[in-house]
């Protein structure tokens, strides 16, 4: 079932400039999905239509089987529904504690006082960030914010999950544990939507990869289906994972081939190795 | 680096100490001082303020000479002002330099003056920095301020580390690039570092209401209850 689908989405800017063209764009319930694109692509700008914020100039957007209508009632309902976390935590965390912060979201839906201590402290604790209810966001790192960022869309209860760049800015360390944290979501039943243009990470989660390039979508399939087509990638301006990149120039330069297509992250890439040595 | 007061409060020795207790501490300092108008009370009150905050609430010295080093500064060229050109009473001290005189008045109220600055705003430096900022909310939400100022503050405390971090970023950037290598290049680059900062600001709060409004913000912060 299509939990989130976006049908001949256009949306123009006031100057008549067409930020996105023409987008069709579905998610699975349950998938894991990567928006893969370079910078000014229209990631952001298709996100936020998803929940409502920006309405499209024409095209519609189904939200768990409904037309998503722009009045007052049903976009708070979507806004449940459809969690956006933003690129920059900065812009998101703003009450003076990490409690009162991810409290936000519960309160504002109507939450009793009780119900909303029990999503917040469920929700910290999901995100491994027990112990710092007290503390003001601006004293953490960029990790821990981005994880309290994510644990205010979570004590909403979102059904779905949206990611802006979850991982940019952090330390591998840190964008590792995000990610994990995103893979244990997933596994637990929530659907979930990142955009990023971290080819080397893409491979290792998303299911399913849609590329977006200038507004338009230019490709989309499972992570073999779209990084085999090497033109496609490099058009959108951007790479192969390194992994796959190697295995290019041994297959390309030195006649050296281990499979069919290339191996897109370091697990399958040492599988096939093995497979060819046994050969 | 900016000096972080709020960081200074989440320290602090009496940070668990009733905030109640503490508002009502500083304003009862800053009305006596105010109403006595006397220079020794305000001694006495300056004296005070003091003792509580370097050794109850165990401040470092570092951070609260830091903290009050502007208003002193501004309270002195205030207070160096009104030694010179106010009064009419008996001269005491002619500086002989276009008739400039101090005279007994302005003497007595210069320093009057000065003492009562400093000692209010250490009766206020007390607060800010033994009381975590949220604490102060709360406690002015329970004197029932109307919400609304304390929202725009409670957004605004927010902002302003947001903004002062984009200033060093972006004033570090222009050093970087000699922007301020003599005067005009310094009217030039703060110029421009004026009208950028005004432009990041209106992005950053448009990206704020996408954010609160994502989250089902209608218009009014909901109280958590702790």
């Amino acid at each position: 079932m299509k939990i989130i689908e976006a049908k001949d989405i256009v949306y123009k800017y006031p100057d008549g400039t067409k930020a996105l063209d023409n987008i069709n764009f579905a998610v699975e319930k349950g998938d894991m999905v990567a928006l893969l694109g370079p910078n000014g692509a229209g990631k952001s700008t298709l996100f936020l239509h998803f929940n409502g914020i920006l309405e499209p100039s024409s095209g519609e957007i189904d939200v768990d089987g409904e037309k998503l209508n722009y009045k007052k009632k049903s976009l708070l309902r979507v806004r449940q529904f459809v969690g956006i976390v933003f690129q920059n935590p900065d812009d998101q965390l703003f009450a003076p504690t990490v409690e009162e912060d991810v409290a936000f979201g519960p309160l504002n839906i109507g939450l009793t006082q009780e119900e909303t201590k029990k999503r917040v402290k469920d929700s910290l604790r999901k995100v491994g960030m027990e112990g710092f209810e007290k503390k003001p966001p601006h004293h953490l790192s960029g990790g821990q914010k981005k994880r309290i960022a994510i644990a205010g869309i979570l004590a909403m209860d979102p059904k779905v999950m949206i990611l802006d760049e979850p991982t940019s800015g952090l330390d591998p360390k840190g964008a590792s544990k995000i990610l994990k944290l995103l893979y244990e979501l997933n596994a637990e039943g929530m659907t979930i939507i990142i955009s990023t243009h971290d080819v080397d990470l893409v491979p290792i989660y998303a299911k399913n990869i849609h590329v977006i390039k200038d507004g338009k979508i230019i490709k989309k399939g499972s992570p073999h289906e779209v990084f085999d087509d090497v033109s496609v990638i490099r058009k959108a301006d951007l790479r192969l994972p390194r992994i796959a990149h190697l295995s290019e120039i041994l297959d390309k330069q030195d006649h050296f081939k281990m499979s069919d297509s290339y191996p897109l992250t370091i697990g399958e890439a040492r599988k096939s190795f093995m497979e060819f040595i046994d050969k | 680096m900016a000096l972080d007061i709020d960081f200074i409060a989440h320290n602090s020795n009496l940070k668990n100490f009733n905030p109640n207790f503490k508002v009502l501490i500083s304003f009862i300092f800053i009305l006596v001082t105010l109403i006595a108008n006397s220079p020794i009370v305000s001694l006495i009150i300056f004296a005070a303020t003091a003792i509580l905050i370097i050794l109850i609430a165990k401040t470092p010295i570092k951070d609260y000479l830091q903290f009050i080093s502007i208003p002193l500064l501004f309270s002195i060229i205030t207070c160096t002002f009104m030694l010179f050109f106010l009064g009419s009473g008996e001269i005491i001290y002619n500086t002989g330099i276009f008739n400039i005189t101090i005279r007994e008045d302005s003497l007595n109220l210069a320093y009057s003056t000065f003492l009562r600055i400093v000692a209010c705003f250490q009766a206020l430096g007390f607060l800010t920095l033994t009381t975590p900022i949220m604490e102060t909310f709360n406690v002015l939400s329970k004197l029932k301020i109307p919400k609304i100022f304390l929202e725009i503050s409670m957004l605004m405390y927010n902002s302003i580390f947001i903004f002062l971090k984009q200033f060093e970023l972006m004033t570090n950037s222009q050093k970087t690039r000699l922007g301020y290598n003599g005067v005009k290049n310094s009217y030039r680059s703060l110029g421009l570092l004026v009208s950028n900062l005004f432009i990041k600001s209106l992005n950053r709060s448009e990206a704020l209401q996408n954010s609160l409004d994502s989250r089902c913000y209608g218009g009014e912060f909901p109280v958590y209850e702790k």
